[in-house]
């Protein structure tokens, strides 16, 4: 009798049942770092050998420059997406 | 509430549906002998799995409403998902692509330094008698190695 009075006054215990969400997966190619500047490895070096290098330079910049843009744009679609869940 | 995980929909009407009839045979049959014998049992017992019946239909009504709203956020959450998806890969074919033309913009004015300006006489003259100082390429390799600095 007691066992059934403690079953029936705890019936109105909750249970809870969530909805997992996954946090969504990152763009690959996002994910990959960005290169090291290249060096000039000689002590002399002709301006033009010089002007290689800093023009591949330059490319990594943008390369890493194209992945910041990637990131930002990938939030900012991640947020839109899953604010429209809260709604 | 866990005693809905335990009852079937079938045993809480069962439940309220006994409190109903034991109700009405302890409150309006009681000239039937039987019933009138045990009247007060009958009454007592009826009236508690009544209010136990009545509450299960209440907390049962409340979890078919909060079931449908959980499907509802499912459902939401796999398209969500689906459209992150969708995302992903428009991205990945965006950044590849930049990537791909940047690199490409790299290697095409490299070529043209190789090919059309170490030609120019105006350029041959300045580097058979300008060599780059060492003090210039140290300065330009500090400055390719800015972010050693700041890693730990």
């Amino acid at each position: 009798m007691r066992y059934l009075l403690i079953a029936l006054l705890l019936a109105g215990c909750s249970t809870t049942v969530p909805v997992t969400q996954k946090f969504p997966n990152a763009t690959p190619e996002l994910m990959k770092k960005c290169e090291d500047l290249r060096k000039i490895e000689v002590d002399k070096v002709a301006i033009t050998e010089m002007m290689k290098v800093v023009v591949h330079n330059y490319s990594l910049y943008w390369e890493c420059s194209a992945k910041v843009d990637g990131w930002q744009e990938w939030y900012n679609a991640q947020k839109k997406i899953y604010d429209e869940i809260a709604k | 509430m866990w005693i809905l995980s335990i009852l079937s929909d079938a045993a809480i009407h069962t439940i309220f549906g006994l409190g109903i009839l034991g109700t009405i045979a302890g409150f309006v049959l009681g000239f039937i002998p039987f019933i009138k014998a045990y009247r007060l049992a009958i009454q007592v017992v009826a009236l508690l799995t009544l209010v136990f019946g009545v509450y299960l239909e209440g907390g049962l009504a409340d979890y078919k409403e909060w079931e449908l709203k959980v499907k509802e956020m499912e459902a939401k959450v796999a398209q969500a998902e689906a459209q992150s998806a969708n995302k992903n890969t428009e991205i990945q074919e965006k950044v590849v692509e930049k990537t791909k033309v940047i690199r490409e913009k790299g290697r095409d004015i490299i070529k043209y330094i190789d090919k059309e300006v170490i030609k120019k006489e105006e350029v041959i003259k300045y580097v058979e008698n300008c060599p780059v100082p060492k003090d210039i390429i140290d300065v330009h390799n500090q400055a390719a190695e800015l972010n050693k600095g700041a890693t730990k």
